[in-house]
């Protein structure tokens, strides 16, 4: 067990980061680092100079300045660097602030930094709180380095070791782990026991936040929205509880709600770039282009010091002024996007796309024309690796220039992968509605649907029947016509995990399987189902390795 | 409405509380470099230096954070923590001002009591307190902790004079309308007890002179 008793840091051989803009300030904090005895320090001005040289090398301690001027801020640091994964399991990330109780607007969306300390500071502090971190880090990290390596029923049989050792000190924070893992690897029973028993003891937001969590993956939207709602009205400066009311509310089809909520958030917090794209999103959606035009803004202004820059923002951005008649921004956006994406095949593919479309709208035939080819001799270089909303774009590229053919080739393909995503059904058929053929829509859909339905039922009934080889003959064979079908990699998956359980142990059918769960998790499905699949699997192997 | 030109104030306090601040931690470190050069640091004028810098921290803290409690942007992050973490934290940030005038400031807690707070908020209040007591005792502070009933009870004592009785009997009653005789830390002491809330029951704050060494006897309970 980890003694929890302060002990004697030895700072001798740790690698300090300072980052820091002033000067002076940079100065003093040096000076302070020698009277601990720290040896190896690394300062940079600004965070774009952090970011090389945690590239460069692995740092122990990075003491961030929160507010660094011109460039990327400390949180857009933090956000990079865990992004990157510059940062290993052991380091510790101190955002220094100049005030107090800054962490909740400063928490975005996933990243938090291990302390903050709030200047002016000593070497006493600065150095109790290291020490301190470090017996947590130390506390924590075999659970750490196997969640890294998602090793998921590891980390768990950890967590409980740990939490029968009855160490006060780490208890709690212990059982938030312990409930997150739970609901990482969809059991939510477990987790909402943690959660109600500390919830007994204190009202603590993170676990009721958690409940509200459960009945989300559990698509009880009303019970969440109603959780979400409860803590937003009693601590209106918790951003997570607007981000996930947001999620609720669109999850149950109520676009407008979500969209308040998360204009709310971005107006407490107005830098969180993940937020913004999301709000953008969402208002493009329910028509508030306003709103949306202001959101893309953000995105894209915030994107230049993060690292989830990307050209859809300006795409969407230059999507919303050609939807109010605005060629000129839409097409001088587009311009801003390829100065900032050069050689970059998406963003030009995004860019030829569109302007396809406002050259047309202006009657610029000929330049629509050019663009209309460029975009296909992309699509051709880009082949799959085109995102979704980008395909969508494309293919009313296709339908303003009359080439159906083409159109109708990538739609039929998209609805077949993604029949099962409600959401994404109804964003094809608004985009086809804005072309006048929301016919078309239904008559391309209901057929896919119908036939997944029939795939389904067939290959559950021979599943049923016990019939393993006979039912994943059927969705693989569905899977060859839609591969990135989500129902059927999860059915495909089930059925190889019965399998595995019933007949015993086999390397190629493992193999497949944690092939298989690792296509799903890249095509979005949820990460409770995913965790609780690789956790099955792992079991599985870790019980033949011991029979090894 | 208004025609002030300045429609943005949060920032712009924000701002020159951060620009502040950085001068604060500058002069910190100078003081402190100043200190080694020749054996300065003992004299009474360094202290008094960095005495002064710490509170003029202090003060913009409370004033940030009361803003925002006035233009309805705070709220606190509970969570559990050791109190032992808390009272450390104190002590380490008020290491060079005890050294000022010979005082002693000891801590008395149980290294099994834990807490529900903001651990942040709780330090604000009690660095403030101590800042205070540091002015007006003789040679002794005693910052403890214990568990009281349901609550965990902060408290601060010293030796000095102890409060005027027109600032006991202020502070017995709820605070309502800012400062007042209260005195700004004890204000913001009492405020942020306020935001301490377990169910029904309140954080409070409880100021009198039956300190253990005859001067002011400091007390916040958490619950």
């Amino acid at each position: 067990m980890v003694k929890i008793a302060t002990m004697n840091l030895n700072l001798k051989p740790k690698k300090f980061l300072i980052v820091e803009d002033l000067a002076n300030m940079r100065k003093a904090i040096r000076e302070l680092l020698y009277t601990l005895d720290v040896q190896h320090i690394v300062e940079v001005a600004n965070g774009l100079n952090a970011i090389t040289a945690m590239k460069k090398e692995r740092f122990d301690v990075v003491l961030c300045d929160y507010n660094l001027g011109e460039g990327k801020n400390g949180q857009q640091v933090l956000e990079e660097a865990r992004f990157r994964k510059l940062l290993p399991c052991s380091a510790i990330f101190i955002m220094v602030t100049a005030e107090q109780n800054q962490s909740m607007v400063l928490g975005a969306m996933e990243s938090k930094p291990d302390e903050y300390l709030t200047k002016p500071f000593n070497g006493q502090q600065l150095l109790m709180r290291l020490e301190r971190n470090q017996v947590k880090k130390e506390f924590f990290a075999d659970i750490e380095q196997a969640i890294e390596a998602g090793n998921y029923s590891l980390a768990i049989q950890h967590c409980d070791n740990k939490l029968q050792e009855d160490n006060r000190k780490m208890h709690l924070h212990l059982q938030k782990i312990r409930a997150e893992l739970a609901v990482n690897t969809g059991d939510f029973k477990k987790a909402e026991s943690i959660y109600h028993e500390v919830l007994l003891a204190r009202e603590l937001s993170w676990a009721r936040l958690g409940l509200g969590l459960i009945a989300y993956l559990q698509s009880d939207y009303e019970s969440a929205t109603e959780v979400f709602q409860q803590l937003i009205d009693s601590q209106p400066m918790m951003l997570e509880a607007y981000d996930w009311l947001a999620k609720a509310h669109e999850a149950s089809g109520d676009y407008l709600t979500a969209q308040a909520a998360l204009d709310k958030a971005t107006k407490i917090s107005p830098q969180a770039i993940l937020r913004h794209k999301k709000l953008a999103a969402l208002a493009d959606k329910t028509g508030h282009l306003e709103i949306a035009e202001k959101a893309y803004l953000s995105a894209v202004n915030l994107g230049k010091n993060s690292v989830h820059k990307s050209s859809g923002d300006f795409s969407g951005l230059a999507k919303i002024y050609s939807k109010t008649n605005n060629s000129a921004a839409a097409l001088s956006t587009l311009k801003d996007m390829r100065k900032q994406y050069i050689n970059d095949p998406e963003a030009e593919l995004r860019a030829a796309a569109l302007e396809t479309e406002v050259y047309q709208q202006i009657g610029d035939e000929e330049l629509s024309e050019q663009a209309y080819r460029t975009a296909q001799d992309l699509c051709e270089k880009l082949g799959d690796n085109i995102p979704n909303d980008l395909r969508m774009d494309v293919i009313k590229a296709h339908y303003l220039k009359g080439n159906d053919e083409s159109a109708n080739a990538i739609l039929d393909q998209l609805i077949k992968n993604n029949i099962d995503d409600e959401h994404f059904i109804g964003d094809v058929k608004t985009m086809l509605g804005s072309i006048g053929s929301e016919h078309h829509a239904d008559a391309l859909i209901a057929p896919i649907k119908q036939a997944l339905i029939e795939i389904n039922n067939k290959g559950v009934d021979l599943f049923k029947r016990g019939k393993l080889l006979e039912a994943m003959r059927v969705f693989e064979e569905a899977a060859e016509i839609m591969p990135e079908n989500k129902t059927i990699m999860i059915n495909m998956i089930k059925i190889l995990i019965y399998d595995l359980k019933k007949s015993g142990f086999n390397q190629h059918k493992l193999a497949r399987a944690q092939a298989l769960i690792k296509k799903a998790a890249k095509y979005g499905v949820n990460a409770d189902k995913i965790g609780n699949m690789l956790m099955q699997l792992e079991k599985m192997s870790a019980v033949n390795e011991s029979k090894v | 409405m208004s025609t002030s030109p300045i429609n943005n104030f949060p920032t712009i306090l924000a701002a020159s509380i951060h620009d502040i601040k950085n001068s604060l931690s500058t002069v910190c470190e100078l003081i402190g470099q100043l200190a080694k050069l020749d054996g300065a640091a003992e004299t009474p004028e360094f202290r008094q230096l960095e005495f002064e810098a710490s509170r003029m921290n202090n003060s913009l803290m409370q004033l940030l954070i009361l803003y925002k409690i006035d233009s309805a942007l705070f709220c606190p992050v509970i969570d559990e923590y050791q109190v032992k973490d808390i009272l450390d934290d104190v002590v380490a940030q008020q290491r060079g001002l005890m050294a000022l005038g010979g005082i002693g400031l000891t801590v008395e807690y149980a290294d099994d009591l834990y807490c529900y707070c903001d651990s942040g908020l709780i330090n604000t209040v009690l660095i403030s307190i101590i800042d205070n007591a540091h002015r007006y005792c003789r040679k002794t502070i005693v910052l403890s902790a214990y568990q009281s009933g349901d609550s965990v009870c902060f408290q601060v004592e010293d030796d000095g004079e102890g409060y005027p009785a027109e600032l006991i009997a202020d502070l017995s009653h709820p605070v309502a309308n800012g400062p007042g005789n209260t005195g700004l830390g004890l204000f913001f002491a009492a405020t942020i007890a306020g935001f301490h809330s377990n169910g029904a029951k309140n954080g409070r704050v409880r100021i009198d002179n039956d300190s253990r060494f005859k001067g002011a006897r400091f007390r916040l309970f958490l619950p």
